[in-house]
């Protein structure tokens, strides 16, 4: 991790409420899954850095890019930075998502604004496969990878790397349904499949239940309020599903397996 | 002139006085590589205590207007656990490290602190006049900080910190374990802290640092419920910091011992208003979180004031305010 700052490459509008940021990223590569914390203000208020995810990174020009939604003070500082601003950044922080396991097909379920990081590995998957680089169980792309949104609004004006399937719940664009249906019609039999998601609580409560339900693996990447993100505070803690007290979602995460994390409490959380 | 910026604590004399406060800076390592440790003064340790603690139930913490609130609940995981996973590294610190203390009942604060004895063996004294950074010996703790003033635990924690009586007899009896330097963290939780910090100094302490977290509260009013789960936190962060500073005036007229100035310390200037209220040292808290560097930085920028005032020593700041 490198604590440096960055310069704004570019900070448009991609869908209805949704922005991407990208950025120049003179440090360390980051891996699809990790994240970066940003202070949107010289001043005290607001005054916590932010932890985004890493929705790309491109070796060849060194940028990053995170995708974020403006929803209170700090992402609307953020929305004002021209290109050419500098902005405090620290990164890349926290676990990636892991390698799939030898024999083990690949399902990518990314939700709303929790895209980033499955876009991410989406695109790791192209570029791999473009470069002809070994990953999951024909060696070069994921077996699926969709993505869910609200409505054809709410779907980024990106590029998406090829065989990316869209679902929108009212069906306005992509198909209609959710990323969750998708892969719940996946045949792969037990230990030969690994679902990568992030998105909603209720969702990865869904796709962890799906995953045992299947006994396949599952790598998910979890939310929540950080202060340090370093593992310093232990503010970011999330229930361990074993009972045996808790984990930081900076540092032992943010990305956590199946049996990790009590999915389904942190969904019932977030629904309260 | 090169001004002096070692500061003494009892019998710890610190390289500078610059520290990072207990429960904002893990151990030291989980900021190694954005912080330049051996620039600081002093590491106030995560809190230790007896048994591990899991900690509070989450959401532990939210922002607030220049501030944050956070209800961790002293999550740490035991004196053994510390002993066998992170002495060892804090042996290897040039920075003064500070093990924070916490329990429940006077025994728990008891048992923690001879258990360090033990494991750290006997306090080395440095050369007459050298700071501890300059030894070669370490043992892996220079000091204890210990813990009154935490909002967030049901027993133990305020419920010392507020009373006198208690601060004064728990205080007699962890001086009377050890001759590191031993400094009681009071809480602002209460009227008056000048009555805390007598009986912190009557105890024996070497100084008392302050202040602990002030305790609020954060109401969602959609949801119609506290933010955090357990309803109330400790407030931190700019916000706090006139509580602070006017703290650390009221008990540095008070004591004779060194009063260690924290709360909402974001650059120099900052740090300097706790320095000119009395204090001898500082702790950067909640700063790193928003800038790792903070502490380094109000090092830097309290030298080259003292470089600019003409100002020999540390210790004389505190008779400048008019």
């Amino acid at each position: 991790m490198e604590h440096f700052a960055a310069r704004v490459l570019s900070n448009r509008q991609i869908a209805e409420s949704w922005r991407e940021l990208v950025i120049d990223w003179p440090a360390q590569a980051p891996e699809p899954g990790q994240f970066l914390t940003v202070r949107a203000s010289p001043r005290f208020d607001p005054l916590l850095r932010r932890p985004f995810a890493f929705a790309g990174f491109s070796r060849e020009r060194c940028e990053a890019s995170v995708i974020y939604q403006v929803r209170g003070e700090a992402t609307r500082l953020l929305a004002d930075l021209a290109a050419g601003a500098r902005l405090d950044t620290i990164g890349p922080l926290g676990r990636a998502f892991p390698p799939p396991g030898k024999g083990e097909r690949a399902l990518l379920a990314g939700g709303g604004i929790g895209l980033g990081p499955v876009l991410f590995l989406a695109r790791e998957f192209a570029r791999r496969k473009r470069e002809g680089v070994a990953t999951g169980e024909d060696g070069l792309s994921p077996a699926l990878a969709c993505f869910g949104f609200r409505t054809a609004a709410s779907v980024p004006a990106i590029e998406w790397p090829e065989g990316v399937r869209i679902y929108t719940d009212d069906g306005s664009a992509g198909f209609a349904g959710t990323p969750s249906s998708a892969l719940a019609e996946e045949d792969a039999g037990p230990g030969r499949a690994r679902i990568y998601a992030c998105g909603p609580a209720a969702m990865l409560a869904a796709l962890a239940a799906l995953a045992k339900s299947r006994g396949w693996n599952a790598s998910l990447s979890a939310e929540q309020w950080m202060a340090c993100g370093v593992g310093a505070c232990m503010g970011c803690a999330l229930e361990r599903a074993d009972g045996a007290g808790f984990l930081r979602a900076c540092a032992d995460g943010p990305v956590f397996e199946r049996d990790d994390i009590d999915w389904a409490a942190e969904a019932a959380r977030a629904a309260r | 002139m090169q001004p002096t910026l070692s500061v003494q604590i009892g019998p710890l004399i610190l390289e500078n006085p610059v520290g990072v406060a207990s429960g904002t800076f893990g151990y030291g390592s989980e900021y190694e590589a954005l912080v330049e440790l051996n620039a600081l003064g002093a590491i106030y340790t995560k809190a230790v205590t007896l048994a591990p603690r899991p900690g509070n139930a989450i959401p532990r913490i939210v922002e607030t207007p220049a501030g944050m609130l956070n209800s961790i609940g002293l999550a740490n995981p035991g004196v053994e656990a510390f002993v066998e996973h992170k002495l060892p590294e804090l042996k290897t610190r040039r920075a003064a490290v500070i093990a924070n203390v916490a329990g429940a009942s006077e025994e728990e604060y008891l048992a923690v602190l001879e258990r360090l004895e033990e494991a750290a063996g006997p306090w080395i004294s440095p050369p007459e006049g050298l700071p501890i950074s300059a030894c070669s010996a370490r043992t892996g703790i220079d000091g204890y900080e210990i813990n009154v003033s935490c909002p967030n635990v049901r027993h133990g924690g305020l419920a010392f910190g507020t009373d006198p009586i208690q601060v004064e007899r728990l205080t007699a009896a962890l001086r009377a374990r050890t001759r590191r330097a031993l400094i009681v963290k009071l809480t602002p939780n209460v009227a008056d802290i000048a009555p805390i910090a007598r009986a912190a100094e009557a105890g024996g302490a070497d100084a008392v640092s302050l202040i602990n977290t002030l305790v609020g509260m954060v109401i969602d009013v959609r949801r119609l419920r506290p933010v955090l789960a357990m309803g109330t936190g400790g407030l931190s962060g700019p916000a706090v910091r006139p509580v602070g500073v006017a703290c650390a005036y009221k008990a540095a007229r008070a004591v004779r011992i060194p009063v260690i100035g924290l709360g909402g310390i974001m650059c120099a200037d900052d740090a300097l208003q706790y320095l000119l209220a009395g204090a001898r040292a500082v702790q950067v808290g909640t700063g790193t979180f928003v800038n790792p560097r903070t502490a380094e930085e109000v090092l830097c920028g309290i030298r080259a004031w003292m470089e600019r005032e003409g100002v020999e020593r540390v210790e004389a700041i505190a008779k400048m305010l008019a």
